[in-house]
């Protein structure tokens, strides 16, 4: 399965160039994604997912197009943001998990065995019933994340995941993120150490790719570059 | 006053959405037309008692629904004291609260998606007025699930003006909660395209 190609692409905001003439082809299972604020990550990120799209230029994100092929992106590929509130829908916990099957077509039995086990699985089984508006912030990125991935996606885009969360809870979703082989993942995000777990870094300067490489490397240039 | 689901397996839960929306809605068709008079205030409540008193209800869920309902009632029952008296008053008022317990038993018994996917069904002949029945059912969804979102949004906006010495002024409250639910808006039709809904 091919990975995540852009060939010369550019995104135009507005009158400003969120993106400028980005060249890239990554094949690696998780991809860090760091840069300053504003430098075009998120941007980059909502590329990926098909919810901008390039002004200039090619994209093929798992060898589809995201704009002629939108809804078979949108079935393999899931999106977690960084604010977990954005992203409930349903008033209980089990029925936003739920949601996320809506336009399969499997019988309801199989979806709702996928539902308990998707809560089974992020520790969420107990909150089932709960409001998902009650949850703490935690809780609420683990049900995002379990919305996202009773998907069964092959590719999840992360765009800083655990902007809001304290130390233990963003350990928590880094973790889940992280430790599941079945999906490539994309992260965006500040968390420099989170970013070092990934297999490949990507930073992102001034609306350019400047660098690609393992993370280390990535990570050494993007400091040194910080006018500290 | 939004009403969450409560799993269960009693009678209410195991009926139909359909079947159960169109029964409720019944009932609370005949409670409109009764007269406003003491036995029909008697009949009213004695519906509503019967109802949840169903197993997978329950007496304490429709004390609950009481509660939540208790400012929309003492408004009622005050106005309709000082215009219609007594009689008038208890029996409308009666109406009010049962319509509303009624209502949210339907939510205490069928989960969201059921209802969703059960409101497209009844909307279907929408389409022939070239209206998209899933985004009609989705955009209730989205009105029930949105309001604990604002109430939110609300209260750090007061709170952000009590902390920087702002007074109760409404223009002030006004623009940043405004701009704030647009955003929250936007955020949400990510989340949702993301989600696979177009």
């Amino acid at each position: 399965m091919s990975g995540i190609a852009l060939q010369g692409v550019s995104v135009r905001l507005g009158d400003t160039d969120v993106l400028r003439d980005v060249t890239l082809s990554l094949d690696a299972r998780t991809i860090a994604v760091v840069g300053e604020n504003g430098s075009g990550k998120s941007t980059l990120a909502r590329l990926l997912s098909g919810l901008v799209v390039a002004s200039d230029g090619t994209v093929r994100v798992l060898g589809l197009d995201p704009v002629r092929q939108a809804a078979e992106l949108r079935r393999r590929v899931a999106v977690i943001f960084s604010n977990p509130d954005a992203q409930i829908v349903m008033p209980t916990v089990a029925e936003d998990v739920a949601f996320s099957l809506r336009t399969e077509k499997s019988p309801r039995s199989e979806k709702n065995e996928r539902v308990i086990a998707a809560l089974d699985r992020f520790g969420l089984a107990d909150l089932a019933a709960r409001s998902s508006h009650d949850l703490s912030g935690g809780q609420k990125q683990l049900l995002a994340l379990c919305g996202a991935f009773v998907r069964r996606p092959d590719l999840v885009v992360a765009d800083e995941p655990t902007a809001y969360l304290d130390a233990r809870n963003a350990r928590r979703v880094a973790d889940h993120l992280l430790a599941d082989t079945s999906h490539r993942l994309v992260l965006v995000t500040h968390d420099l150490e989170l970013a070092q777990r990934c297999e490949t870094a990507v930073l992102v300067q001034d609306g350019t790719v400047t660098e690609v490489g393992a993370p280390e490397q990535v990570i050494a240039t993007y400091e040194a570059g910080i006018p500290w | 006053m939004v009403t969450l689901y409560r799993p269960g397996d009693g009678p209410w839960h195991r009926l139909r959405p359909g079947r159960k929306t169109a029964l409720l809605l019944l009932l609370v068709l005949g409670i409109c037309l009764l007269p406003a008079t003491w036995w029909a205030a008697g009949v009213m409540a004695g519906v509503c008692l019967a109802c949840y008193a169903i197993p997978g209800a329950g007496m304490r869920e429709l004390g609950r629904q009481l509660v939540a309902t208790r400012w929309m009632v003492g408004v009622t029952l005050i106005g309709q004291l000082i215009f219609l008296g007594p009689e008038s008053a208890a029996a409308n008022t009666t109406r009010v609260a049962v319509a509303c317990a009624l209502a949210a038993l339907l939510a205490l018994t069928t989960p969201a998606t059921e209802l969703l996917e059960t409101f497209e069904r009844a909307m279907g002949p929408l389409t022939w007025l070239r209206l998209d029945p899933r985004r009609v059912a989705l955009t209730l969804a989205l009105t029930l699930s949105t309001l604990p979102v604002l109430a939110n949004l609300a209260r750090d906006v007061r709170e952000a003006q009590r902390a920087r010495g702002g007074g109760r002024s409404l223009r002030h409250f006004a623009m940043p909660f405004l701009v704030m639910a647009l955003k929250h808006a936007d955020e949400l039709g990510d989340a949702l395209t993301a989600r696979g809904v177009r």
